[in-house]
């Protein structure tokens, strides 16, 4: 009955660095949640993008900001290409740098 | 068939709303609709009350709730919403301008033109505990994605509190539980203080962080970038309307829906967090919100109820938030505000609930913190 509403789930891959680790990222998730389903130690605190724990470097790829980063990030960051994973959704295939945290 | 059950039992509110525009529009007696609708509510909340339900998933883990579903009844309440007011404020307008009563029909629906004085007192009340409701939706929308932030902006800028969807997310869920966050409230406080320091202490925050985001970006306080000025900016509309439906008389119908709306917004801040203590730096757990899960809470409120897994998965949609055994009231939310509304009451039954949390879910640091509270005799 509400199939019209249903949308087909596409996924980018996620190319985490450094290690290479890959990890899918289905649409409608962001980038820390699919890390932490996959089981990476990725570091995180609020996942509403306030705080700012889960920064991460976008080396390669597009990524779409699901809010402003403005507020967290300062303008070095925004402009050396920094987002935070939890407003992170993917728009392409991208290879990211972070400091995982130690297991 | 479970498809249908689980995204149509949201729309409570949606459906009432609506119930509560076509009662002013119909008019007469059935301006209170929605006040009497707040309190059948009330009634069925209480009756419920021990009928709890986990979140459903299909056998693959997959949740039931249709994303594009439930989003267009949010961004469809938006409409809904202003043309709550603005059916409000067209009956401000008759009874100012002492339009004489009179049966006329609408499509073969009779209605009453012109306006009593004690119906417009119906109509204001309902408009403003409805525009309150309207929350649930400003909330969801705030941690939610591009348009939905924007629309969350202007569903709160109706009640003249658009400060709220920047405060929340970037102070409210950081700060939580500490002295940090305007938004918790200590224990001793009651509700009617709560309002008001909440109210503005995040339209406080919201003013700092875009003056330190303004600072950083080398723009002016009176930019257009001005996230703070702007969600003022959002409420002109709906004081424009009602300053042309009823001059001064208008305002003041205003002033009373936006402070019975705002006094909605913290009462639910209030209730989500009351005397939950969180050392500053440490991680926001379970334990430091209160869930209020109940069936009825749960439907109506569009699982807001559930504080506990949503201050620790905050980009988690509603209808996929679950019991996490978080301290619970073991009551609705519409039951427990009634006991907020009397500061006495309220602490007699939260005492034991907090002795409880500083006995078996407090850390050390906690405990201390709460120890403080107890020797100045506030629990």
């Amino acid at each position: 009955m509400f199939s019209f509403f249903k949308k087909k789930s596409t996924s980018y891959t996620a190319q985490i660095e450094p290690g290479g680790i890959e990890v899918k990222v289905q649409s409608g998730k962001n980038l820390l949640t699919a890390a932490l389903e996959a089981g990476i130690n990725w570091p995180y605190k609020c996942r509403v993008g306030s705080c700012g724990t889960c920064k991460c470097k976008i080396l390669e790829g597009k990524i779409s900001p699901e809010i402003d980063f403005g507020y967290v990030l300062d303008f070095n960051e925004l402009n050396d290409g920094y987002a935070l994973a939890c407003q992170t959704a993917l728009k392409t295939d991208i290879k990211v740098k972070v400091k995982l945290k130690d297991k | 068939m479970k498809t249908f059950y689980v995204n149509a039992r949201y729309l409570i509110v949606p459906l009432m709303t609506i119930a509560t525009i076509l009662g002013l529009l119909i008019g007469n007696t059935f301006a209170w609709l929605g006040v009497i609708l707040f309190g059948i509510n009330t009634i069925i909340d209480t009756l419920t009350k021990n009928i709890h339900l986990r979140a459903d998933f299909d056998k693959n883990g997959n949740s039931y709730g249709i994303k594009k579903l439930q989003y267009a009844v949010m961004y469809f309440m938006l409409p809904t919403f202003i043309l709550l007011q603005v059916v409000l404020a067209w009956r401000l307008f008759q009874y100012t301008s002492f339009i004489p009563f009179e049966t006329m029909s609408f499509l073969g629906v009779s209605y009453q033109n012109g306006i009593s004085g004690f119906n417009l007192i119906g109509s204001v009340l309902s408009a403003g505990l409805w525009a309150g409701l309207g929350i649930i939706y400003g909330h969801e929308l705030s941690h939610n994605r591009k348009e939905g932030f924007l629309v969350s902006r202007l569903i709160m800028a109706l009640s003249g509190a658009s400060h709220f969807t920047y405060a929340h997310v970037y102070n409210h869920h950081l700060d939580l539980g500490h002295e940090d966050d305007p938004a918790t409230a200590p224990r001793g406080r009651n509700v009617y203080s709560h309002a008001w320091l909440s109210h503005a202490g995040q339209s406080q925050y919201s003013y700092d962080l875009e003056r330190d985001k303004l600072k950083r970006q080398n723009k002016s306080f009176f930019s257009l970038s001005n996230k703070w000025i702007a969600g003022y900016l959002y409420s002109l509309p709906s004081i424009l309307l009602f300053v042309w439906a009823g001059g001064v008389f208008g305002i003041l119908a205003l002033i009373i829906v936006w402070a019975i709306s705002n006094f909605l917004l913290e009462a639910l801040n209030f209730m989500g967090h009351y005397g939950l203590i969180r050392e500053k730096g440490k991680p926001v757990e379970h334990r430091h919100s209160w869930d209020n899960d109940n069936l009825f809470t749960s439907w109506f409120f569009i699982e807001i109820g559930r504080q506990g897994d949503h201050h620790v998965r905050g980009e988690t949609y509603f209808w996929e938030l679950d019991d996490v055994d978080a301290p619970n009231y073991g009551i609705g939310y519409f039951s427990l505000f009634v006991l907020t509304l009397i500061p006495s009451l309220f602490r007699k039954f939260t005492e034991k609930l907090l002795d409880d949390w500083d006995q078996n879910k407090a850390t050390d640091g906690e405990r201390e913190i709460a120890n403080q509270f107890k020797k100045i005799s506030v629990s």
